[in-house]
C-alpha cells in the first residue's frame, strides 16, 4: 500500500503548508493585518465633558447645561395584551403630565398604532423629572421593547433668568467645520474654562453595532468644564431689565442699554441690551453697551472739561459767551438746544447747562494753536483703546489725531461735545466710574472666579488699568459738576432730584443720522450716565437708549434719565447703605434733641475739657475718649459728675472718672 | 455507562480524537455564536449552543449506531442506498433554497425536526462505500475500461453531475476523492488517465463558457466566477468579495501566538460565517498559532489513524472503506484550513467536528462510525459458507 502512503504524505505536505501560510500570516504580514483589524474593530470615541455653570455673584444660576428628553413610542412592539391592559391608562397620566385630555392621548397612540408608528412623537423639551415620570408611567414602565418607550436626549444650556442679560450671559456654539461662535461670557470663557476638555476612550467593536470600552481606564480622563461666578447681581439685573423695557416701551425707542458697575471694583453688577423686534417687543437683540460703538454727545464734555481743566487753560470760573446759542465755525454752526443761548456763563455753569457753544468755543479758542495737546490729554486717560473684554466683538472708540484722515478745522470744536469721536457705552462708563473712583481707572469686569466645585479655581481680581486719570484737584472739581447737573436748578439733570438721596451724572442728547440732513431720518440717542451717591459713590451707571420717538421725546435727562434714577432708588432700598438710609419712622423728638446736643458737642474742637454731666453715659464716652482722654466710669445712667472740671486743659490729665446715676 | 464504554469498539484512539474534537467545538461555537444572534439576529447563544450540543449529541449516537454494523454490510448498505441518494438529489435539485439571494438548492428541509439536510454529503459517502466495494469485487482482476464504465463511472457520473448545478465544489470535491480513492484501489491507472483527462478538458470546457458564456450556466455560476477571480487576482476583487478572506486574516494576524482567550475574539462580529466556514480564524484569534496548529496535529494525528487502520484491515472491502469514507473527514478538514488561509478559493466546507452546522455533523460521524466499524479487529472476516440465510443484507453483502 505504498500509494496510501503516497496519498497521507500529500495531505501532511498539504497541513505544512496550512502552517507556512499561517506563520506568513501571523508573522510576515501580521502588522499589516493587525492594523488593518485595529481600523475596522476599534474605534476612539470622545466623552464629551458637562459643560461649567455660570452663576450670578449671589451664586444663583445664569446658565447651565441640563439634559432635555424628547419622548417617543414605538407603537409596534407592545404587544396586544398589554396594549388593551395598559392604553387608558398611559393615556389618563399623559394628560394629567401636559394638561390635555386623556382622549386626545388616546386618539393619537390608536392612530399610532393603526398606521403601525414605530417612532411617534409624544413629547419634545421634556425635563429631566417629567422624564423620570414618564418612565414609571402604564405601558412605559415596560420598556423600549416591550413598552415602546424611546428616549432621546440632548444636552442643552439652560438659562434661570430667561431672556434676561441673555447677551452678556452668552452661549457658545460650535459648527459642524469647528467654528465657535462665541457670544457673552459664555462664549468669553468657554475655551478657558466652561467647555472643559474631552475624554478619549478606546472602544471596541461589539456584536451589531454596538462598541465596548477597552480596558478600564480612558486614553483621556474627560474633564468637566469650570464654573464661572459672575459679578451679575439678579437683583439689579433684574431692576435694570425692568426699567430700561419700561422706558424702551414708552418711547418706542429703537433699542437701549443698561450698565450697572460697582465703582470701587470694577464689577458689573447689571448689564441689560434690549432691541426692538417688529412687531415692537424688546429682547435682548444685541450686546450694544460692549458691541456699539457710537458718538456719544454731551455726555463726552466731562471728557473735555477734564482735559482743559488738567491743562489749566480754563477753571470753573472762566466765563464763556454762549453767544445766543448760535455759534458759527467756518461754515458750520454750533447749536444750543436752547433758543438764544444762555448769555454769558461761567464754564461751571455751562456743564450743568449742557451748552454746546460754550464747549465749542473754549476748546476750540484754547487749542487750536496746539491740537495735538487736546487729543493727547485724551489719549493720555485712556479713551483712544478699547477696554479689552473677555467678551468678544467689543466696540472700538475712535478718537482722531491732528492730521489724520477726517481731521478738520471744526474737528476741535466738534469733538469737544462728543462728535467726531465714537465710544461704546461701556467705554463710556468706565471713565465716569474712574471720576467717581478719585481718579483710579478700573477695567470693567464681569467674573470673579473660576471654580471646580466649592473651590476656587482662579480669582478674578480688580484690575487698574490707570491709577490716576488726572489730579486729585481736577477730580474734586468734576464730581462737583457732576453733582451740580442734578442738584442745581437749573442742571440739565435736575428733574431727577431727589432729596432722599443724591446723585451725580451728565445727561446726554446726540443726533444720530444728521449727515442725510433729511430732518425724518434724524434721531436721537438719549444717555445718562453717572454714579450714587454722589459723595461716597458706590454705583456708577449709565444708560442709553437709541432713538427714542421723537414725538414723546428725545433729551437724555427724560428719556434715560428716569431709568438711572428708577436704578438708583430702588439699589438704594434693597442695598445696605447704611449711612444713606433714610429711617422711616419719624425720630423721636427726645433722642433727637439728644442727639442734637451730643452732635453739637461732637463738632466743636475742644482743647479743654467740657462739661459733659447731664449727658448720657454713652455720648460722654464717646465725646472724651475721642479726645483721647482715658475715662473711667462708675454706675449707669446720665452723667451726675465729673472728676476734672470743666475748662481743664486736655493736655494737663490721662484720666477722668465719670459718676452715672 | 459503564456498559456503553465495553460496548465501544473499534480504534479506541479514533475515538478520543473525536471526542476531545467534539467537546473543544463548543469553545469556538458558543464565541462565534454571537455574530448570529447579534449580527444576524437569529436566536440566542445559549440556544445555539444548546443546538450544537443536541446535533452532536446525536451525531455520537450515529457513530455508536454504525460502528456496530458488522463491516461488511456495507456493501450490502451502498447497493440500497445509491438510488436513494441519486432520488434525494434530484428531489434536491427542485428545492428551491439560496444563499445571499443566489439560488443554491442544496438543502432539503427535514420535517418535524426542522434542519436542513444537505444530501451531497449523504451521497457522497454512500458513493464511496460503492465504489470501495467496487474495487474489492476487481481487486484480484484484469479489467477492461469499459467493462468498469457502468459499475463505476456512470453512478460517479450521476452523483457528481446531480450534485454540480448547486454546488460545484463539493462536486469538484468528490470527484476528486474518487480518483484518489480508485488510485488506492488498484484501478488501472491508464484508466483512470482517461477519466482524469476527460474531467481536464471537461473542466476546461466549463471554465471557457463560465468565462465566455455564463448565462448558459445556473445561477450560481456567477459566484463561482467572482470567487476564482478573487483567489486569483486578490487585489483586483471588489472589496466585498475579498472581505471575507481578509477577515480571517486579521482574525489569524490578531490571535497572535498565544490567543486573545477563550469569547475574546472581536472579528467574529464582523466575520460573517465564522460558526461555520470560517471558524478556524476564529480558534487562532482566540487560542492563537499555538490553538491552531494543536487542532491541526488532532486532524493529522486522525489522519494517521486511518492510515494504521486502514493498513492492519482485514479484508480490502475494509481496508478501502475506511480510505474512501475516513480521507474525506481530513480532507474536508484541511480545504476548510486551506481556505481561511487561502491557499484555495473559497468554498463552503464546515470544519469537520468543530463548525456549528446542522447535518454535516451527522454525516461527518457516519463516516467516523464506518471507519471505527472497520476498525474493529474482533470482526472476522465472513466466509461465504456461513451466511446467515435469514439475514437479507447479509445474503445481499455477500453476494458482492
Amino acid at each position: 500500500m505504498n500509494r496510501l502512503y503516497l496519498i497521507a504524505g500529500v495531505l501532511f505536505v498539504f497541513a505544512i503548508a496550512v502552517v507556512v501560510k499561517l506563520v506568513d500570516i501571523q508573522m510576515v504580514k501580521g502588522k499589516a493585518y493587525k492594523e488593518l483589524a485595529a481600523k475596522k474593530t476599534e474605534q476612539v470615541f470622545t466623552i464629551e465633558p458637562n459643560r461649567g455653570n455660570i452663576y450670578a455673584d449671589d451664586g444663583s444660576l445664569l446658565a447651565a447645561s441640563v439634559a432635555k428628553y424628547e419622548i417617543r413610542f414605538d407603537a409596534n412592539t407592545v404587544s396586544k395584551d398589554n396594549w388593551e391592559k395598559y392604553l387608558a391608562p398611559l393615556c389618563d397620566s399623559l394628560g394629567v403630565l401636559f394638561d390635555k385630555p386623556s382622549a386626545y392621548y388616546r386618539q393619537m397612540l390608536r392612530k399610532a398604532r393603526a398606521n403601525k408608528n414605530g417612532y411617534k412623537l409624544i413629547a419634545r423639551n421634556v425635563e429631566y423629572l417629567d422624564y423620570v415620570r414618564m418612565r414609571e408611567f402604564p405601558m412605559f414602565r415596560l420598556g423600549p421593547n416591550k413598552g415602546g418607550f424611546i428616549e432621546r436626549h440632548r444636552v442643552v444650556r439652560d438659562y434661570p433668568l430667561g431672556k434676561i442679560a441673555a447677551r452678556s450671559i452668552g452661549y457658545e456654539r460650535v459648527d459642524e467645520a469647528g467654528h465657535y461662535t462665541r457670544v457673552g461670557l459664555d462664549g468669553a470663557f468657554g475655551k478657558k474654562y466652561l467647555r472643559g476638555n474631552e475624554g478619549k476612550r478606546l472602544k471596541q467593536k461589539s456584536a451589531g453595532s454596538e462598541w465596548k470600552p477597552v480596558g478600564f481606564d480612558n486614553i483621556i480622563e474627560p474633564q468637566d468644564g469650570r464654573d464661572i461666578v459672575t459679578t451679575i447681581n439678579t437683583n439689579i439685573q433684574d431692576i435694570a431689565h425692568h426699567a430700561l423695557l419700561k422706558q424702551l416701551e414708552k418711547y418706542k425707542a429703537d433699542h437701549g442699554c443698561v450698565v450697572v458697575m460697582e465703582t470701587k471694583t470694577g464689577e458689573i453688577k447689571a448689564i441689560s441690551n434690549l432691541g426692538r423686534t417688529e412687531e415692537g417687543k424688546y429682547y435682548e437683540k444685541l450686546n450694544y453697551a460692549v458691541g456699539e460703538s457710537h458718538e456719544p454727545g454731551s455726555t463726552f464734555k466731562l471728557m473735555s472739561m477734564v482735559a482743559a481743566l488738567e491743562d489749566k487753560v480754563i477753571d470753573t470760573g472762566t466765563v464763556v459767551d454762549t453767544e445766543k446759542g448760535r455759534w458759527r465755525i467756518y461754515d458750520r454752526t454750533v447749536r444750543d438746544s436752547k433758543w438764544g443761548g444762555y448769555g454769558e456763563i461761567s464754564m461751571a455753569k455751562a456743564f450743568a447747562l449742557s451748552s454746546n457753544t460754550a464747549f465749542a468755543k473754549m476748546i476750540h479758542e484754547n487749542y487750536k494753536d496746539r491740537q495735538t495737546d487736546y487729543v493727547d490729554r485724551l489719549m493720555n486717560m485712556g479713551l483712544h483703546k478699547d477696554l479689552g473684554l473677555p467678551i468678544v466683538g467689543e466696540g472700538q472708540p475712535v478718537l482722531r489725531y491732528p492730521g489724520d484722515k477726517g481731521w478738520s478745522g471744526i474737528s476741535l470744536a466738534w469733538m469737544s461735545h462728543g462728535y467726531e469721536v465714537s465710544m461704546t457705552p461701556l467705554q463710556t462708563l468706565t471713565f465716569y466710574n474712574a471720576i467717581a473712583n478719585d481718579g483710579e481707572l478700573v477695567r470693567p469686569r464681569f467674573v470673579k472666579e473660576a471654580r471646580v466645585g466649592n473651590k476656587v479655581l482662579k480669582a478674578f481680581k480688580k484690575e487698574v488699568l490707570n491709577p490716576s486719570i488726572c489730579s486729585k484737584e481736577t477730580v474734586k472739581i468734576a464730581q462737583q459738576l457732576l453733582k451740580d447737573v442734578v442738584e442745581k436748578k437749573y442742571g440739565t439733570g435736575h428733574g431727577l432730584y431727589s432729596k432722599d438721596f443724591s446723585m451725580a451724572g451728565k445727561t446726554g442728547t446726540c443726533q444720530k443720522n444728521y449727515v442725510a440732513k433729511d430732518p425724518e431720518k434724524l434721531a436721537y440717542i438719549s444717555s445718562f450716565v453717572g454714579y450714587f451717591p454722589a459723595d461716597s459713590p458706590k454705583y456708577s451707571c449709565i444708560v442709553i437708549i437709541h432713538e427714542p420717538d421723537k414725538s414723546v421725546g428725545y433729551y437724555g435727562a427724560d428719556v434715560s434719565g428716569p431709568v438711572f434714577k428708577s436704578l438708583a432708588e430702588k439699589i438704594y432700598i434693597t442695598s445696605p447703605i447704611a449711612d444713606e438710609v433714610i429711617p422711616e419712622n419719624p425720630k423721636e423728638a427726645q433722642i433727637e434733641k439728644a442727639f442734637q446736643q451730643y452732635y453739637a458737642h461732637a463738632q466743636k474742637k475742644y482743647l479743654k475739657v467740657p462739661n459733659v454731666t447731664g449727658m448720657s453715659g454713652m455720648d460722654a464716652i464717646a465725646i472724651l475718649e475721642n479726645l483721647g482722654i482715658q475715662v473711667e466710669v462708675k454706675g449707669n445712667g446720665k452723667v451726675r459728675s465729673q472728676s476734672v472740671e470743666e475748662g481743664v486743659t486736655i493736655g494737663e490729665i490721662d484720666k477722668i472718672v465719670l459718676e452715672l446715676s | 455507562m459503564l456498559q456503553l464504554f465495553k460496548n465501544l469498539k473499534g480504534d479506541k484512539a479514533i475515538w478520543a480524537i473525536v471526542a476531545l474534537l467534539a467537546l473543544f467545538s463548543f469553545l469556538p461555537v458558543f464565541s462565534a455564536s454571537t455574530n448570529l444572534v447579534y449580527v444576524k439576529d437569529t436566536g440566542t447563544t445559549v440556544g445555539h449552543l444548546v443546538k450544537h450540543g443536541v446535533l452532536l449529541f446525536l451525531g455520537f449516537m450515529i457513530i455508536y449506531a454504525v460502528h456496530r454494523i458488522p463491516t461488511h454490510y456495507f456493501k450490502g448498505l451502498s447497493l440500497i442506498g445509491l438510488p436513494i441518494v441519486l432520488l434525494l438529489l434530484g428531489y434536491t435539485l427542485t428545492v428551491e433554497t439560496n444563499i445571499g439571494g443566489v439560488s443554491a438548492n442544496r438543502w432539503i428541509p427535514i420535517p418535524v425536526i426542522g434542519v436542513k439536510f444537505q444530501t451531497s454529503t449523504l451521497a457522497s459517502i454512500v458513493l464511496m462505500i460503492w465504489i470501495a466495494r467496487y474495487l474489492s469485487k476487481i481487486r484480484d482482476r484484469q479489467i477492461s475500461f469499459s467493462e468498469s464504465i457502468l459499475p463505476l463511472w456512470v453512478p460517479v457520473c450521476l452523483v457528481i453531475g446531480l450534485i454540480l448545478p448547486a454546488n460545484f465544489s463539493t462536486a469538484a470535491i468528490v470527484g476528486f476523492l474518487v480518483i484518489v480513492l480508485c488510485f488506492l484501489g488498484g484501478y488501472p491507472l491508464k484508466y483512470l488517465g482517461i477519466i482524469v483527462g476527460t474531467g481536464i478538458v471537461l473542466a476546461g470546457l466549463f471554465l471557457a463558457v463560465l468565462y465566455k458564456a455564463p448565462e448558459a450556466l445556473p445561477d450560481r455560476a456567477g459566484t463561482w466566477k467572482s470567487r476564482i477571480d478573487t483567489f486569483i487576482h486578490p487585489e483586483a476583487a471588489s472589496a466585498d468579495a475579498s472581505r471575507q478572506v481578509n477577515y480571517a486574516k486579521m482574525a489569524i494576524a490578531e490571535g497572535e501566538l498565544f490567543g486573545k482567550g477563550a469569547g475574546k475574539s472581536v472579528m467574529k462580529n464582523i466575520l460573517s460565517q465564522s460558526t461555520s466556514d470560517f471558524i478556524f480564524a476564529i480558534i487562532i484569534e482566540e487560542y492563537g498559532l499555538v490553538g491552531g496548529l494543536g487542532l491541526l496535529f488532532f486532524y493529522l494525528l486522525l489522519l494517521f489513524r486511518i492510515v494504521v487502520v486502514a493498513n492492519s484491515a482485514k479484508t480490502v472491502f475494509a481496508k478501502l472503506l475506511v480510505i474512501g469514507v475516513g480521507l474525506p473527514i481530513v480532507f474536508q478538514a484541511f480545504i476548510n484550513m486551506g481556505v481561511v488561509v487561502q491557499l484555495f478559493p473559497t468554498t463552503g466546507q464546515p470544519l469537520p467536528l468543530i463548525s456549528m452546522g446542522g447535518t454535516a455533523i451527522w454525516m461527518t460521524c457516519l463516516a467516523i462510525g464506518i471507519v471505527l466499524s472497520a476498525s474493529d479487529k474482533n470482526q472476522v472476516a465472513p466466509k461465504t459458507v456461513d451466511i446467515d440465510d435469514h439475514n437479507p443484507l447479509e445474503v445481499l453483502s455477500g453476494q458482492l
